[in-house]
């Protein structure tokens, strides 16, 4: 058994920096010397993102061929709005409404191994192969891996195998988006080295040993570091004169990425010259110049009311967290999260309940997205560029929990949703954010060595890496074969062909609306997890 | 199917048989946790003051039962709150008995 397809994921990889990095610079040379070789004789594209460009419906976009509509991820957060009271839970596996290429590929006969894919737990059983997911604390991995025994294999086989080094953990990584100071900005960089190198080792492990048709790893230190080191990375934003603070932070980062460039030589030569080697990111990253406090901006606008606080430490607690705080009685759109950069129009089921009734919605939000339009930042400039309505970019089965509105901010920003004025503020410093374009790249046998082609869609990467399988596109896929990333002469060798549609497979298939207990339990749970008082 | 039939079985169990499937069940979920419990889980064994469980081992807990035991959702707000408020500690049995009456 070869690996004939080896995949590599860069969670918010940017030509912006891969292309600083692949290249000569004055008094640092190239950084990532082996990707600059192979970006120079493979092809590549932008790779658009879901229409918010974020971590959790992106990557379920890549690895399941469809859009949130489809797939039902909208966040990393899910919520039901329940007349007086919003729910909230945690997104997993079993919330992906859509057949995986892990398990497309297992039904067609193929091995594969995933690493540190998010939305991977609890690893569907029937995988033909290795998943160990990402996005999941230390303590639990093991349970959490799959194949059984899997994760004693790797831990006696992997010398320094560290599951503390290499896991989620929650603590650290609420640092990505707050400020920091110099030096722990530092080791926040620094934090993502020996934790990469330990995905690295596994990748290489599992490579070597099972040798799986599709061979997958996701690599993440490039979005945590970039959203804090940002201004380290954009060579829009390099001072003219270089202080001892950004020559050793740009240093850490150019280590992190030097360590990358080892990791993918090494990977690559594991599977040799006869397979494809495919790169993908679930978006792209760029600087954030202002905070937009949208719910204050709602507030202004009369469409929501704060609740009130009593002062207490559990209700100060409650208003810093990163779950919209409102009087419910009283709201009639708002913001959930600031990940979900959408806004919910409250619509009242029966009478009496808070919310506009049903036929003045089209009324009600045409109005909103007018208000949204109006809104200008001090130097007036409109700070919202776009406003996106949920049935225009998020058709299919799971349409109804996507936000009303998707916001698309000047700067690509994220939203705030604090209860602070002003609503919109500059940034002193600007902080790296999600841009919706990211990177597709290929390289090896029958890979096009054209370079830049036309953009794709992140629904693209599912049926390109099933082509390069020799499997068939799903008929109910939304995306499509990225044909110009393959040799004229190989794609009349390999044509693409539609197959079957996917299989919602017994474990993937989504349970019914939760009941009362089960919302209680969940609601519970984040007050366990200290998500609500 | 599959589902419904292991959960049907499950139906069947007493609670000394839960008992020792959340015993074992624990062992594995704990193996490599840095706890001090010695010996053999029990009836008596609690989560949080002889296996250091904190929050959100629960919730991998509740999530566990329900795969491999339940095979179903159970619902685990009526174990975990008591008069509005959570427990301060719970104990396989507590666990087992709260199946029986579920299941």
């Amino acid at each position: 058994m070869t690996t004939k397809t080896l995949f590599i994921g860069m969670d918010g990889c940017t030509y912006t920096v891969l292309n600083e990095m692949t290249r000569d610079l004055p008094g640092e040379g190239v950084t990532m010397p082996f990707l600059a070789g192979l970006m120079a004789k493979g092809v590549r594209a932008k790779l658009r993102s879901t229409p918010n460009p974020l971590t959790p419906p992106a990557w379920t976009s890549i690895m399941t061929g469809k859009g949130p509509g489809e797939h039902g991820v909208f966040d990393f957060i899910r919520a039901e709005d329940k007349g007086g009271e919003v729910y909230w839970t945690l997104y997993d596996s079993r919330d992906v409404d859509a057949e995986m290429i892990w398990s497309i590929a297992s039904r067609a006969g193929k091995s594969i191994a995933a690493l540190n894919f998010p939305l991977t737990a609890p690893p569907p059983k029937d995988t033909n192969g290795a998943i160990v997911p990402g996005f999941i604390p230390a303590k639990h991995l093991r349970r959490n891996s799959h194949p059984l025994g899997l994760f004693e294999r790797i831990k006696q086989a992997i010398p320094g195998f560290d599951p503390k080094e290499l896991a989620w953990d929650f603590d650290k990584e609420k640092q990505a988006m707050e400020t920091l100071s110099d030096a722990d900005m530092e080791n926040w960089v620094r934090y993502h080295l020996p934790r990469e190198e330990q995905w690295f080792h596994i990748a290489e492990y599992i490579l070597a040993n099972d040798k799986p048709d599709l061979m997958a790893v996701m690599f993440d230190g490039t979005d945590k570091i970039q959203h804090q080191a940002w201004q380290f990375l954009d060579p829009a934003l390099m001072p003219a004169e270089r202080s001892e603070l950004y020559n050793r932070v740009r240093g850490v980062c150019r280590e992190y990425f030097g360590n990358v460039d080892r990791y993918i030589k090494r990977l690559v030569e594991l599977v040799g010259p006869d397979a494809q080697v495919f790169f993908a990111s679930d978006h792209g990253f760029t600087a954030t110049v202002e905070v937009l406090r949208i719910n204050s901006y709602l507030e202004d606008l009369g469409y929501l009311k704060w609740a009130v606080s009593d002062g207490s430490e559990q209700a100060l607690r409650r208003e810093a967290s990163d779950f919209a705080n409102l009087d419910w009685s009283q709201t009639v759109a708002y913001c959930r999260t600031p990940s979900s950069n959408g806004i919910y129009i409250r619509v009242a089921e029966k009478p009496g309940d808070p919310g506009i009734p049903q036929k003045d919605y089209n009324r009600v939000r045409d109005k909103l997205i007018e208000d949204l339009k109006q809104l200008r930042n001090e130097d007036g400039e409109p700070v919202i560029v776009d406003v996106l309505k949920r049935e225009d970019w998020f058709q299919g089965a799971h349409m109804k929990d996507a936000c009303d509105l998707t916001l698309v901010l000047r700067d690509n920003g994220f939203v705030s949703i604090r209860n602070l004025k002003p609503a919109v503020v500059k940034r002193p410093n600007p902080i790296g954010t999600h841009h919706p374009d990211g990177i597709f790249m290929a390289c090896g046998a029958g890979i096009s060595d054209e370079g830049m082609v036309g953009k794709r869609k992140i629904v693209d990467v599912a049926p390109t890496l099933l082509h390069s399988l020799g499997l068939p596109t799903p008929s109910d896929f939304e995306g499509k074969v990225a044909e110009s990333f393959f040799s004229e002469t190989w794609l009349s060798e390999h044509p693409v062909k539609i197959g079957a549609p996917t299989v919602r497979g017994g474990e993937r298939e989504k349970s019914e609306e939760m009941d009362d207990n089960e919302k209680k339990q969940i609601i519970e749970q984040l007050q366990m997890l200290g998500y609500m008082e | 199917m599959a589902n419904d039939l292991s959960a049907a079985s499950a139906a069947k169990l007493t609670s000394d048989q839960l008992v020792a499937k959340l015993a074992a069940l624990l062992e594995d979920f704990t193996q490599d946790w840095d706890h001090e419990f010695e010996g053999q889980m029990g009836r008596g064994t609690t989560l949080l003051a002889d296996l250091g469980f904190e929050s959100i081992d629960i919730i991998q807990l509740v999530v566990a039962i329900e795969e491999d035991i339940t095979h179903k959702k159970v619902p685990f707000d009526k174990l975990l709150m008591k008069d509005g408020r959570y427990v301060d500690d719970l104990s396989i049995g507590q666990i087992a008995d709260f199946l029986v009456a579920q299941l």
